[in-house]
């Protein structure tokens, strides 16, 4: 509790900072009453009909890609693991783009199922390909797997969106990643999805700590260790799949929220996932905001944005870790 | 010898066919007597406008950006010595994309028209692969041991360097940007005999630079400690590999776009079909890659007319899985 009360302060005053920023700032008292009001004043309507959404997507799946890769890191043993290198992302993407081109799917709960699925199917080809059942599948020839997994599917994707030019420019939109102009209702199939597979995540905290230590005192302990890591794997890939059907892929936030987390000297996964999913949201809405001025006046694509600021951490971590 | 040397005259016809039947193939279709007689300036003048025009510049530049892609990945395997090393693997290709792209930002008026020559694409291709390709090598180099490593930082820094293409994709005069994405994905379709001419150049300043290096780079293959033993300036060999390595890339990657996974499959594939010295491998490999390229090239013409598919998709749904393999099977990861 020490450190999760000051941390949600810290999501709140940006998400409230994220609903004044923009090419037009808009004051306190403008937003309170686009708010509270009816004005269809043109800066109210903004804040409500822009930035509320883009604050509300931010936050869920910030949150959710952070506990997302906390999981992928713990299962994998990997601290440089995250769902959009491994190429979960991309399954999703993938997943996606074939069905609103292909199978014509239009609802969005369908498209959510769809992500997840696509996230899933790409946890199990890597698993399959690079045996991340044994742990002598070494941490960085697993990530490299993945990577590899992510071209793979990417030249899937290029080849479905030229396939289908009707939908070339609501595909290519989508596949850039962000918060911004996207339909909030997707949230709604979606919520659920995430809060359940981090719930049930929680309450295995247990399961992600012996797992985190190595395989032999997991084993010791009685934990069936191929069985909870797929397990895990699985839950990651769910909240990782259902961030992508909302907001596209979006890299690096799952790689640089764990670490933070875990930067405040926490011990013990029931503490750390929470503090995860947080440092998940304010780094949503940190890189949102900043997608709104890196190229003043246009909006950069939040992708390019988290990848701008997760690449130096990456390389930061690949410097220090031991061998593999 | 002889094995070797029939196994890449082989190989020669087999790209000949390719091509002929690559430049033969189209809305209208030529037989290669045609093609031929069209090639030598004696066919009907229709023929020759097509053979000529449209087909010849985008066969010829798939076939040269293929060999260049693949004489790259030789190179840099060898320099590396790193089975796993090619452009697109170590971030050369995307490194080359951010200098073209810059280019195309810094050198637009606002009229989206250019002000300097298109020749000067290249060399700002060349600037922005040598970067990536100095930054990957210098982090990756503290770890010689562990070639996976040096990978991981090209995975890394290749992510920067398509964050950085967005943003100028984004800012820059390139307003049509699917146009963009399907270059960057790597194709050949609007290929002009100007980029034919450019990279065949670049190919062939390079060829003297190859013959001088084929000798040491068999020296080199042996432990450093050995090649340097011999006499062999090490540094400078695998120095000048490198240089030219990423020369070719950016070569290939300015006029064709990021054509992955070729510079990484050929090489492999000429070592198992010509054995490991330089000479015959590198040519090996500069003739597969042509093949695979012209290949891939006909494939997408063939299946997806008149939907233009990247070249680039079709090498990295064939790389891809290879890549997996190699990195996976049991065993010594340096054979």
């Amino acid at each position: 509790m020490r450190h999760v009360l000051p941390l949600s302060f810290l999501v709140v005053a940006l998400a409230v900072l994220s609903l004044h920023l923009g090419l037009r700032p808009t004051g306190p008292a403008t937003v309170w009453q686009a708010l509270w009001g009816e004005g269809q004043d043109a800066a109210e309507l903004i804040v409500r009909g822009l930035r509320v959404p883009r604050m509300a997507l931010a936050l869920g799946v910030g949150a959710a890609l952070g506990v997302a890769g906390l999981l992928t890191q713990a299962a994998l043993r990997n601290p440089v693991a995250e769902p959009g290198l491994i190429g979960v992302n991309a399954g999703a993407g993938f997943a996606v783009v074939l069905a609103l081109s292909v199978w014509q799917v239009g609802n969005l709960g369908l498209l959510t199922l769809c992500a997840a699925f696509g996230a899933l199917t790409a946890t199990a080809l890597l698993f399959g390909i690079a045996g991340g059942g044994r742990s002598s599948a070494g941490p960085l020839r697993l990530l490299l797997s993945g990577v590899t997994v992510a071209a793979l599917l990417s030249a899937g994707t290029q080849v479905a969106i030229i396939l289908d030019e009707k939908a070339m420019e609501d595909l290519l939109f989508w596949l850039s990643g962000g918060f911004a102009d996207r339909p909030i209702a997707a949230l709604d199939p979606a919520l659920p999805v995430m809060i359940g597979a981090a719930g049930i995540a929680w309450f295995h905290a247990s399961v992600l700590d012996v797992l985190a230590a190595d395989d032999e005192t997991a084993q010791a302990l009685g934990l069936p260790v191929v069985t909870a890591r797929i397990a895990i794997l699985g839950l990651a890939a769910l909240l990782a799949g259902t961030a992508v059907a909302v907001a596209g892929p979006v890299a690096f936030i799952g790689l640089g929220a764990p670490h933070l987390a875990r930067a405040m000297r926490v011990t013990g996964h029931a503490r750390l996932l929470p503090l995860a999913a947080l440092w998940g949201a304010a780094l949503a809405l940190t890189a949102d905001i900043l997608a709104r001025y890196l190229i003043w006046p246009g909006e950069a694509p939040l992708s390019a944005v988290t990848a701008l600021a997760g690449v130096p951490l990456l390389l930061a971590l690949l410097h220090r870790r031991a061998p593999a | 010898m002889n094995v070797t040397a029939a196994r890449l005259g082989l190989l020669g016809m087999l790209l000949s066919a390719l091509l002929l039947t690559g430049i033969g193939t189209g809305s209208s279709f030529l037989g290669p007597d045609r093609v031929i007689a069209a090639l030598w300036g004696t066919g009907e003048r229709m023929d020759m406008v097509i053979v000529w025009t449209l087909r010849l510049p985008r066969v010829a530049l798939a076939a040269l950006a293929g060999a260049a892609l693949a004489l790259s990945g030789a190179l840099l395997q060898r320099a590396t010595r790193n089975p796993l090393a090619a452009p697109s693997v170590l971030g050369i290709t995307d490194g080359a994309a951010v200098g073209v792209l810059l280019f195309l930002t810094i050198s637009s008026d606002a009229a989206n028209h250019l002000t300097v020559p298109v020749a000067w694409q290249p060399a700002f291709a060349g600037l922005g692969a040598t970067g990536f390709a100095l930054l990957v090598l210098l982090l990756g180099g503290r770890h010689r041991a562990d070639p996976l490593r040096l990978l991981l930082y090209g995975v890394a820094l290749a992510a920067l360097a398509k964050a950085l293409v967005v943003l100028l994709l984004i800012v820059g005069p390139v307003y049509r940007a699917s146009q963009a994405l399907i270059w960057l994905a790597g194709s050949v379709q609007a290929a002009q005999g100007r980029d034919v001419v450019l990279l065949g150049s670049v190919l062939g300043l390079s060829l003297p630079v190859l013959i001088l290096l084929a000798r040491p780079l068999d020296q080199l293959r042996l432990d450093p400690d050995s090649a340097f033993a011999t006499g062999l300036p090490v540094a400078a060999v695998r120095g000048a590999a490198l240089a030219l390595a990423v020369a070719l890339a950016a070569g290939a990657v300015s006029v064709a776009g990021g054509i992955g996974f070729v510079g990484l499959l050929a090489p492999h594939a000429a070592r198992l079909l010509f054995g490991s010295r330089a000479a015959p491998q590198l040519i090996g490999a500069a003739l597969l890659g042509a093949a695979m390229t012209t290949g891939a090239d006909l494939l997408v013409r063939l299946a997806f007319q008149p939907l233009e598919v990247p070249v680039g998709a079709v090498t990295a749904a064939l790389g891809a899985p290879f890549f997996l393999w190699l990195l996976n099977r049991r065993g010594d990861p340096h054979a």
